[in-house]
């Protein structure tokens, strides 16, 4: 079914760690999605696909563009933890959205809910996540401005 | 007889303005992406989905003005196994609309929706590859005779930039984007740098794709610049046209009879680092290029006969 294809495909592209469980056992994919027998071919040969590693760092780099840009001093104060709070948002959140303020906006609520849970980030990131969440927010709030 | 040559311009950014303020004569043509002057809060959204950004919008007329302005999209994913996205068409033929009316639209031929994301619009992330058969060919083909109908300008398929192509594949690109000229779905807008990207990250030769894609499919043309990251080579619109992919354009690109546009990209995010002074210069090269590409116009003959035969 092209739509599994096309789903596994954006999947993969997402996961670097799914990418090795199908270099491992190419069987992973027929048990996640419906494929047919060429399908499958095409997808275990897209992953061994030496470009499959430059397709995730696309991705990755891709979403984190929005975060350095619109929220660089939360980025700069998670330090070490922004690589680990940032895949685990993009495990919980694999839709992203073009526009940068919205994928922002989402990630900020992301973080923000990992604070209150109190996970242990460094003591600087509450106060520069509030203020440039608020500058986002304020940012996504203008564009309410159509009648 | 009368000669028409390429319009010369950009893909608009928050930049442009200032780039246009530099070399306003140098800049013809203006193609302005819809995706980028609203936010689009999905299907799932009660209310309002889009809100429109109407400074942006403003200041995208302003510089349209006396000049030819086309739209270039993102956002309908065409060869996706999902259905159009009616909402979202017409909030494009809207946007036409109100910028005076695109002269032409271009696509992507990438997949970025997924098909079963947990949201109606999900994002891929990344323009997806495309598998090349019949399926594909009638997702496409139907979605394109929706968008004719309803934003009623001629359309274009931009070639994408893949890093793992799709093996086994019934038809290659160039043929894929020659069956959708043949059938009149729509025409060609050749992205030179991306055929340079793939070529540099492992794929096929630039030359070999531009000799197998039909010359009269091509209206308009991207040129841009990108940077190496981890062994491999980014469609990252950080810079200037490298020279390989000047020596391609200048090889090839006049061929094209039915040119309309030589477009460039840039990221705005690098304006300062590539500098307005090294910009105005890659339109100037971009003038030469469409001076070379410069065709008798018979229909423009016709035209200036009739006109003046008063």
């Amino acid at each position: 079914m092209l739509a599994e294809f096309q789903q596994a495909l954006a999947d993969l592209t997402a996961s670097p760690e799914l990418c090795i469980k199908v270099r491992q056992d190419p069987g992973v994919l027929l048990e996640r999605y419906e494929l047919t027998e060429r399908e499958w071919r095409r997808l275990v040969g897209i992953v061994n696909h030496k470009g499959m590693e430059c397709a995730c760092i696309v991705y990755r780099a891709n979403r984190l563009a929005p975060l350095a840009l619109n929220i660089p001093l939360t980025c700069k104060a998670l330090g070490s933890k922004l690589r680990e709070v940032a895949s685990e948002f993009w495990t919980a959140c694999p839709e992203t959205n073009v526009h940068f303020f919205i994928e922002t906006d989402k990630f900020c609520w992301f973080l923000r809910s990992k604070l209150t849970e109190g996970g242990d980030f460094p003591s600087e990131v509450w106060p520069v996540l509030l203020w440039e969440h608020g500058i986002v927010a304020e940012a996504i709030k203008e564009s309410y401005i159509e009648a | 007889m009368a000669q028409t040559r390429p319009a010369v311009g950009l893909l608009y950014n928050p930049a442009t303005p200032d780039l246009v303020s530099h070399a306003p004569d140098l800049v013809e043509y203006i193609a302005a992406m819809p995706d980028r002057l609203w936010f689009d809060f999905g299907p799932g959204e009660p209310g309002r989905r889009f809100h429109r950004t109407l400074e942006a919008i403003q200041e995208v007329k302003r510089h349209a003005k006396g000049r030819i302005l086309a739209g270039h999209g993102i956002g309908l994913s065409l060869p996706s196994a999902v259905p159009m996205d009616e909402v979202f068409l017409d909030a494009v033929a809207r946007m036409s609309e109100d910028l005076g009316g695109f002269q032409w639209y271009t696509e992507h031929l990438s997949v970025f929706i997924t098909p079963r994301g947990s949201v109606p619009n999900a994002q891929a992330g990344l323009g997806l590859p495309v598998v090349y058969d019949d399926e594909t060919f009638e997702i496409v083909g139907s979605k394109l005779r929706r968008m004719r109908d309803v934003l009623g300008c001629p359309l274009a398929l931009e070639n994408g930039s893949f890093f793992t192509p799709v093996p086994d594949i019934d038809v290659t690109e160039p043929q894929f984007l020659n069956r959708l000229h043949g059938e009149g779905l729509c025409d060609t807008l050749l992205d030179i740098h991306n055929l340079y990207v793939g070529w540099r990250n492992g794929g096929v030769s630039p030359a070999d794709y531009m000799e197998e894609l039909d010359s009269d499919a091509v209206i308009e043309i991207h040129l841009a610049g990108g940077d190496d990251f981890a062994g491999f080579y980014m469609d990252s619109h950080s810079g200037l046209t490298p020279p390989e992919v000047w020596q391609l354009a200048f090889d090839y690109v006049p061929r094209f009879n039915r040119l309309r546009a030589i477009t460039f990209e840039f990221q705005e995010t690098y304006y300062e680092k590539i500098t307005p002074e090294a910009l105005v210069e890659e339109l100037r090269w971009m003038h030469q290029l469409a001076d070379l590409c410069a065709v008798e116009s018979p229909i423009q003959e016709m035209y200036l006969e009739v006109a003046h035969a008063g």
